[in-house]
C-alpha cells in the first residue's frame, strides 16, 4: 500500500475549494447493448398514460411524474427480447443519469449508471448546470478530461435510482397492459 | 513505477449496496469480463450479508427467537468473525448489533447463534469493505492486472496505478483532492461535522476502522497499526 496526500490536506484541507465530480461510464446505446447483446435493433417508442394508468398507478404508490416515457424495445428479427429505458434522478448534491433493462417477465434484467455528476448541492438545482449534461448521453466518451479520480464519502445513496427503478418497472408493465408496448 | 495514472481504463457503475459501485479495469488487460464478475460476487453477497434483504443471512438472524441459531454462508462467518474481533478489541465501540446488544450473538461451531430477542445486525459498517475485497479477488482471478472498486467511498485499488482519490463534502457537496493511492484501500466516514478516512491494505479494515476512529476520536488508535492502517481526521 502506498499512500501520497494531496498537498491541500497537509496544508488546511478545509479551505481548499471542493471541485465538481463527474463521470460518464456507457452512452445509452451502449448500455442498451450490453443489457440485450442478443438485439439486432431497438426500437423507439413514444408511450404517453393515460389519466385512469396515472391514477392506478397513484394507487400503488408510485408517482410517475410523466405521462410520457421514451422506451426502447430490444428486437431480434420479429421477437421482442425486452425494454430499455434512459432515466435521470436528482440527489441533495447530484444528478445521476441511468439505464434499466427489462425482461419479457416485467422483472429487471440490469441496471447500468450512465453518468454520475456531483457538485455544491445548489448548482444541481439550477437549470443551466444541469443543461450543459444534456443530450451527453449519445455516444459521449466513456470519461470526461481522462480524469479517473475516483470519490470517497459517507452520504451516497442509490435511493433515488432504486425509486427510479420502480417507477419505471410499474410504467413498463401499464404500458404493456394498456398494448402501448408489444 | 506509475503507469496509466489517466484514460486507458474501462469504467462502468451500477446500484449496489446501497450506493454506486464504480469499477475501473485496465482497457487491454482483459475484456469487461472482469467487470461483470465483480458486479456479479457484489451481487451475489448483497443477497448473504444486507439486513434489507429478507432472505440474507442477517435478515434471517433478526428474525430468529432468543436462542436459536442458524448456519450462514461462509462469507457472512468471515465478515462476522472480523466483526466480532473487532468489537473485542475496542470494548464493543465497534457494534454491528448498534446499540442492541452487542453480546445478544455469538458464532460458534459455524453457527451464528441468538442470545438476546432483542438484538438486530446491521453490517453496514463492514460489510461493504468486504465486498470490495472480495470483487478485487474476482477481477484479479479473472485476468485483470490493474483497477479499482468503489462502493460509494469504500474503496480499493490494485496493479501498478496510483488513483487519485477525492473526499467528498458532506455538507456543502462537491470534492476535494485528498491522495493517490497505489495498492491499498480508503475509506471515509463523516461524523458530527468532521470526516474520518482510512487507508489499509484491504478494504474491510478501512470501512470498519473508520468507525473505529470516529467513535474513539484517536486517529492513532492502537488497531490501525495491527491492521497496517493510517487514519486522518480532517
Amino acid at each position: 500500500m502506498r499512500v501520497s496526500l494531496a498537498t491541500s490536506v497537509l496544508a488546511v484541507s478545509a479551505a481548499a475549494p471542493a471541485s465538481a465530480f463527474a463521470v460518464d461510464y456507457l452512452s445509452f446505446e451502449q448500455a442498451a447493448k450490453l443489457m440485450f447483446p442478443d438485439a439486432e435493433t431497438f426500437e423507439v417508442h413514444d408511450v404517453a398514460l393515460s389519466a385512469v394508468q396515472l391514477q392506478q398507478l397513484d394507487a400503488q404508490g408510485i408517482k410517475a411524474r410523466s405521462a410520457h416515457w421514451s422506451v426502447r424495445t430490444a428486437k431480434r428479427g420479429a421477437s421482442t427480447l425486452g425494454f430499455v429505458v434512459f432515466d435521470e434522478v436528482i440527489g441533495k448534491v447530484e444528478l445521476i443519469s441511468y439505464a434499466v433493462g427489462i425482461g419479457l417477465d416485467g422483472n429487471v434484467r440490469q441496471i447500468e449508471i450512465l453518468a454520475y455528476r456531483e457538485s455544491h448541492g445548489f448548482e444541481v438545482r439550477l437549470p443551466a448546470w444541469r443543461r450543459q449534461f444534456v443530450g451527453k448521453g449519445a455516444g459521449a466518451a466513456i470519461k470526461v478530461g481522462e480524469d479517473i479520480a475516483n470519490i470517497s464519502g459517507a452520504t451516497l445513496s442509490c435511493t433515488h435510482v432504486t425509486d427510479g427503478v420502480r417507477r419505471i418497472v410499474a410504467v413498463i408493465a401499464a404500458a404493456r397492459r394498456g398494448g402501448a408496448l408489444a | 513505477m506509475n503507469t496509466q495514472s489517466r484514460g486507458g481504463f474501462a469504467r462502468r457503475a451500477r446500484p449496489l449496496l446501497g450506493t454506486i459501485v464504480d469499477i475501473g479495469v485496465r482497457a487491454g488487460s482483459a475484456n469487461a469480463t472482469p467487470i461483470d464478475a465483480a458486479f456479479a460476487e457484489i451481487d451475489a453477497l448483497q443477497r448473504c450479508l444486507s439486513r434489507f434483504d429478507p432472505a440474507s443471512d442477517i435478515a434471517r438472524f433478526n428474525a430468529l427467537p432468543a436462542g436459536a441459531s442458524l448456519a450462514p454462508g461462509t462469507a457472512t462467518l468471515e465478515v462476522l468473525r472480523a466483526a466480532q474481533t473487532l468489537s473485542v478489541a475496542t470494548a464493543s465501540l465497534f457494534d454491528i448489533s448498534c446499540g442492541t446488544g452487542p453480546d445478544g450473538w455469538a458464532c460458534r461451531d459455524g453457527r451464528l447463534h441468538k442470545l438476546h430477542a432483542r438484538t438486530r445486525l446491521d453490517l453496514g459498517g463492514i460489510g461493504k469493505g468486504y465486498a470490495v475485497d472480495r470483487a478485487v479477488q474476482r477481477m484479479i482471478d479473472h485476468g485483470a492486472t490493474a483497477g479499482w472498486v468503489n462502493a460509494g467511498g469504500d474503496l480499493r485499488v490494485f496493479g501498478d496505478i496510483e488513483l487519485p482519490v477525492s473526499v467528498r463534502d458532506e455538507s456543502n457537496g462537491g470534492a476535494r483532492p485528498f491522495a493517490d493511492l497505489t495498492d491499498g484501500a480508503f475509506a471515509t466516514s463523516h461524523h458530527g461535522g468532521a470526516h474520518v478516512s482510512v487507508a489499509a491494505p484491504l478494504c474491510l479494515w478501512a470501512d470498519a476502522l473508520t468507525k473505529v476512529v470516529a467513535l474513539s476520536g484517536d486517529a492513532s488508535h492502537p488497531l490501525l497499526a495491527r491492521h497496517g492502517a493510517l487514519a486522518w481526521l480532517h
